[in-house]
This record gives C-alpha cells, structure tokens and sequence, in this order.
C-alpha cells in the first residue's frame, strides 16, 4: 500500500519537480557558479573560465562598472524602501476603510483599488509618462490649481525614481489592501467590544489592537513588497533607459543591459548574486526585528 | 456609563461627531477611488481625442468630438490582431500547464507522505521569492540551447510550472476529507482519477483563481518574452508591440495612439477581473491567513 503511494508521489511530483528544477533551481545554481567565471553570455557554457573573485571585484571596484553597479544598487534599495514606506500605511488606511461598516461602498472601493493590479505595467508606465508630461499632462495642471508650481518628474534626476515609486504605489496597492483585509477579518471582534466598555478611544483601539495584530500581515506583505519592488523594470526600460543621469538605472534593468545586451555573463551574475544576497539578509532582518518584538 | 444627568447632552454631541465623521469617512473614500481609476479614465478619454487635442496646453480633459481614428491608425503601425492572438496562445498554454503540475504536485505534498516532502516543499516554496532576474542569465542562455529561443515555445515551456500554484494548490487540498479519497481508493479508483474526479471538484474555486492569476501574469508578462525573443517581431505578445508604439511615438508624437494600444491591452484582464474577481479576491485572503 505505502509502495504505491510512493510510486504515484513520484508521478504526480515529477513534471512540477522537473520543470521547476531544470528552469529556476538549475539557473540559479548556474548564476551563482558563473558569477566565478569570465563568460560571454554569447557562448556555451563551457567555454566559462574561472576567475575567483575578480567579477565581484569589479563590481565594486572604482571603474565605471563598479560605479554603475553600486548606483544602481543604492537606487534599488532606495526604491524599494519608498516603495514599501508608501505601500504599508496606504494598504492598511484603505483596508479599514473597506473593511469598515460605518460607510457603504467598501467592496466597491476594493474593487476600483485592486483593478490597477490587473493593468499590464507596460500600459501603467505608457499611461503614466503621459500623465506626468509637464506641459500637456495633467498631474502638473491639477498641481497648479492648488498653487503648486510645474514639477519635472521623469525628467529631472532629483524627482525621476520618486516618480516611478508613485506609480508603482498606484498599481500595487490594491493588492496589498486586500491583505491588510485579509489581516483585519483574522482580528476578533470581542477585543473591539471588551475595548470599548474600558473606554478606549478608535485611536487607542487602532493602537493597541489593530496595529499590533496585524504584525504577522504586515511582515508577510513587507516581504512580498520588496521581492516585487526589485523587479521594476517596465517604466525604466521602456521611459527614462535608467536616465537622467543614472538616476533610474535599478538592478533588473542593469542587470539584463550587463548580462544580455552586453552579454557579459560572468559580471551580470556577480550582480545577481549580490542581488539575491541582499534580499536574504533584508528578509531575514525583518523576520529577527519581527520576533524580537513579539518577545516583548 | 456616565451619570444620567449629562448623558443625554453627550449623547446629541457624540451623534453629531458620529455624521461628522461619517462624511469625512465618505469623502475620503471617494477620493482614494477618484485617485485610484483616473490614471486608466484617462488612458480611455485621450485615446478618443484627436491628435491636436493631445497636444493641447493646457490639457483637454473630455474630447469635444469622441472618435476612434486612433484605434484604426494603431493596427498601421503593430499588427494588433496577431500580437494579442500571441498573448492568448501564450497566456492560456502557460496556465493550463500551471494548473496540472500544480494540482498534481498539490496533492501529492497534501495527501502523501514520503521521505523528505517538508524539505522538498521548502525548496519549491523558496523559489516563489526568488526574482526573476537573478535566473535570468543562465535561463536565457539554456533556452537558447535546447532550441526555444525567438519562439513562442521558449516563453511558454520554462513557465509551465511555478511555486505559487503549488504552495496555493496544497493549502485548499489539506482541507479535501481524507475519507472522500479513500473511499474511492476502496473502489479501485486511480490516483489521477482521484485527483480529476474528487479532488478538483472541491477545490473549484482555488483552482479558478489560480487560472486567473496565471493568466493576468502572463498577458501582461514583459522581461522574459523580450529577452527570449530577440526581436522575432512574428511572435510579440501585445505588451512588446504596445512598448514599441512609444518608440514609434516619438517621432509622430501622437499620444492618441499610445493611448489606443493601452485600452486594447488593458481590456482582456480587465475584464476577466471584473467577472471574476470574488476568486481573485478569496484565494489571496485564503493563501494569506492559511500560509
């Protein structure tokens, strides 16, 4: 009986196994092992010498290759802390407000929030360099109803990767709301009630309960928020080609320009490595400064 | 509970703070809903401008005369019809094969125990937060020497599987009764007859939602299709077509027609969410409090 079990583990696992292995694990082993390696991404495999550490160097080094890298890793880090600074707050002040009773049309407020999560983000950066083109756009028109002046946005390096932050907020938030809701069902209602009788304020009741359970939310979509936040690609690739000044130029796009374009494999995967290494470092530090507060 | 004296006094002041807030609450709402659907309103309303009302300073916020020379004038410039026939054949392949190695690979880590399944799970589940870029080199270089390269077939074949469906897939298949399984075991029922015939039935809902979300990502999928592809123009999802408007814009400098393309691509997953999107909705909140 355990025997055919075992058999039929091994059907049902074998093509999701397979595929999964040949395609991501395999890659990864690779980009790791070619990171070691000067090759051309326009050759076999095989034809990879070893270097030790000499990509890693040069990444870091005071060449243009080593300027480059770093700026795009500190725009990527940048990127991605504004991208979750914003995204948080928002998805849990548009979840209370779908979540709430007090208002009707919560559902349809879901529901307009999480339809930009659908929208390609090729038509997202199309629609929105549109949006933010200083002289017929309308973002600067609207500004300059409340007496705000013009603003550059994509064109200026101080204000190119903020304005490319906003329009990531805009169509990831839905989605980031709808977990902050799936958060706030899991809160039960007693504590609101028992709260309530002592007298709580909403302030006090948001502070101390809400807040504080939906931490397990709130790191789970921290951690979802980075993973997604390195891969902005679309709006650099298809507006600002990492300008002006570099100011855009992030680690997806500077990484396939590397690694595909320039077909230099064995720096590209340096790159990724040091990508992959940074993530597991930021998601591990969330989860220990997570735990450290649920000891307290 | 206060003394009966004031009481009723607070009570008026607490109601009249109560609407107060009550119409904040609903202004606030109606601007975060405002904010939230004006990007793609006026995606829609400039690409039924004419070209002059696109360059307008100050900007035309309703077009005076609505019409749709900017629809015809894009399938001049891509090949609209082919582009999005590719993002369908793309889409639906790559989610029909997500859902059978996911519903398979489900079951077995639900309802299997076999040596080494906690591990195994962990490492599959890993590479759900592993960006696509850090594989990106190595993968594309592979595609290229097993022969997929410039092809639909090199898009579609390395995605036919993934982390997500199956992590989603386990989660609603724990919840399946192990008394349904075993009773048509008892029966002489297969294990793939099993999965098909009971299995899937009752965990309908999750595998619409998992069919959903696989198809939306891979319509509007950008990075890999044009790495993979190379310039193979033939076989251009409609979002490679659509970035290639831009370039062409430039020189023409008519937005209509970026706008146009826009609408068109946006519009399948769209509406594909807005018929569906209580699945869409369900399965995040399942596979969030669950995981």
């Amino acid at each position: 009986m355990t025997r055919t079990y075992r058999a039929s583990a091994g059907i049902m696992l074998a093509p999701a196994v397979t595929l999964i292995g040949v395609f991501i694990l395999l890659p990864m082993l690779l980009t790791v092992w070619l990171s070691f390696q000067d090759w051309s991404t326009q050759t076999p495999f095989a034809n990879a010498s070893f270097v030790g550490l000499d990509n890693f160097r040069e990444i870091f080094g005071p060449t243009s290759v080593g300027r480059d890298f770093k700026g795009a890793l500190v725009n990527t880090a940048l990127y991605t802390a504004l991208s979750v600074i914003l995204i948080l707050p928002l998805s849990v002040a548009f979840g209370l407000m779908v979540y709430q009773r007090d208002v009707a049309g919560g559902t349809a407020l879901r529901t307009v929030l999480f339809s930009t999560y659908m929208v390609p983000m090729i038509a997202v950066a199309l629609v929105w360099s549109k949006l933010y083109s200083p002289s017929e756009g309308p973002l600067n028109q609207m500004l300059g109803l409340v007496g705000i002046g013009p603003q550059p946005w994509l064109s200026s390096p101080r204000s190119a990767l903020v304005s490319i932050v906003f329009l990531n907020v805009w169509q990831q938030v839905g989605y980031f709301t709808v977990l902050a809701i799936a958060g706030l069902t899991q809160i039960p209602g007693s504590l609101y009630e028992a709260a309530k009788l002592d007298g709580a304020s909403r302030r006090e009741q948001f502070r101390f309960i809400t807040l504080p359970l939906l931490r397990r939310t709130l790191l789970f979509s921290a951690v979802i928020g980075i993973i997604n936040a390195v891969q902005v690609f679309e709006p650099v690739a298809l507006i600002t080609q990492g300008g002006p000044v570099g100011s855009t130029n992030v680690l997806t796009y500077h990484i396939r320009r590397v690694g595909i374009e320039r077909a230099q494999g064995g720096l590209g995967s340096a790159m990724a490595v040091m990508l992959m290494l940074a993530l597991v470092v930021v998601v591990c530090a969330l989860f220990a400064l997570a735990n450290r507060k649920d000891d307290e | 509970m206060s003394a009966a004296g004031f009481s009723g006094s607070s009570r008026r002041l607490s109601r009249r703070r109560q609407s107060g807030r009550r119409a904040l609450l609903a202004t606030l709402m109606l601007l975060v809903a405002v904010a939230s659907a004006f990007p793609l309103v006026w995606m829609v309303l400039s690409s039924l401008k004419t070209p002059a009302e696109t360059m307008q300073v100050p900007p035309v916020w309703i077009p005076r005369a609505p019409n749709l020379e900017a629809y015809e004038k894009v399938s001049g410039v891509i090949n609209v019809g082919r582009s999005m026939w590719n993002s369908l054949v793309i889409a639906s392949i790559t989610t029909a094969g997500i859902l059978l190695t996911s519903m398979m690979a489900g079951y077995a880590f639900a309802k299997y125990s076999f040596p080494g399944r906690s591990l195994l799970f962990s490492v599959l589940i890993a590479t759900m937060f592993l960006p696509p870029i850090v594989t990106l080199i190595p993968l594309y270089r592979l595609v290229g020497s097993i022969g997929l390269n410039a092809s639909l077939a090199g898009i579609i074949v390395p995605n036919l599987a993934n982390a997500f469906g199956i992590f989603l897939m386990r989660q609603f298949i724990l919840g399946v009764p192990d008394d349904l399984i075993d009773a048509a075991r008892m029966d002489g029922a297969s294990e793939l007859l099993i999965l098909f015939k009971i299995v899937a039935p009752s965990v309908a809902p999750a595998i619409a939602a998992l069919a959903l979300f696989a198809f939306v990502y891979h319509w509007n999928s950008y990075l890999w299709p044009l790495t993979v592809l190379q310039g193979n123009a033939e076989d251009y999802p409609i979002v490679i077509s659509l970035s290639r408007l831009l370039s062409y814009n430039r020189g023409a400098l008519n937005t209509g027609l970026v706008m146009a393309g826009a609408t068109l691509a946006v519009l399948p997953p769209l509406i594909l969410f807005v018929f569906l999107q209580r699945f869409f909705v369900d399965s995040i909140v399942g596979s969030a409090i669950k995981g």
